[in-house]
């Protein structure tokens, strides 16, 4: 691993382990990059999965991953489900993998319109679907 | 609560992180850091921050770690709370932002 990179995740894992209050970490993309200096600071690991195969199966090494460094709570999220059936496939997939999924967010326009006119989806469209369904989570989940 | 969120590129994990910070924040919690580790960097613009101000966002500076001598392990060289106070970005809902600044060195080694 280049040194910097280590250094990047050294100063994060620090950082995220002094700091008393609570932080939302952004990772880096890929299960390559799980690392212990990030991972053994954090009480929960969100796994974004969508609904298709590989991604769920990557989401399931992961979170695979996130258990064997010790993070305590382990969870799947869905994102861009596009209909009862992507919905089912996520609950199904992650009931056979031992993986507890908390939310399931909507392909949601707004979410693309936001994308496009490069704003936060909670400026453009609070009460969209996919805002509806993080909030649920959020209440209901992580606090 | 220190909550990661992962996934592959594409996900929608950065827009997820973003929204859930801001979500925290607006639920009552105090002093919520949204910290960006990925090194194609976006949360700034899903947390709300304007287009304009994404080229010159202050970063966390290369000083702040150093390695310890002794144990050959990278240290913070000041408070974590003093590091955000300096180098945090103000974001939306009392949010406050921070992005490495020299991650895009790193591909160099």
């Amino acid at each position: 691993m280049c040194r910097s990179h280590a250094a990047v995740r050294s100063v994060i894992g620090a950082m995220v382990e002094e700091w008393s209050r609570p932080a939302v970490i952004d990772m880096e993309a890929g299960i390559e990059h799980m690392s212990r200096a990030t991972g053994q600071h954090v009480d929960m690991i969100l796994v974004v999965i969508e609904p298709y195969f590989k991604s769920m199966e990557t989401g399931a090494r992961v979170a695979e991953l996130a258990r064997e460094m010790g993070i305590k709570h382990v969870y799947a999220i869905a994102n861009k489900s596009r209909s009862r059936e992507d919905e089912n496939a996520l609950q199904q997939f992650c009931q056979q993998r031992g993986l507890d999924l908390i939310g399931v967010v909507p392909e949601d326009d707004a979410v693309k319109t936001a994308d496009r006119l490069g704003v936060a989806i909670l400026d453009h469209d609070e009460t969209s679907p996919a805002v509806r369904e993080l909030a649920r989570v959020v209440e209901q989940r992580l606090m | 609560m220190k909550i990661a969120v992962a996934g592959k590129g594409g996900s929608g994990k950065t827009t997820i992180a973003g929204t859930l910070a801001r979500l925290l924040a607006r639920e009552g919690q105090k002093g919520v850091l949204a910290i960006d580790a990925d090194s194609n960097p976006n949360l700034a613009l899903t947390l709300g921050l304007e287009r304009e101000r994404l080229d010159n966002l202050t970063r966390i500076p290369r000083e702040v770690i150093e390695r310890d001598a002794a144990t050959n392990r990278w240290v913070l060289t000041r408070a974590v709370d003093e590091i955000v106070r300096e180098h945090g970005v103000a974001a939306p809902d009392g949010v406050t932002l921070l992005l490495m600044g020299w991650v895009e060195h790193a591909g160099a080694g």
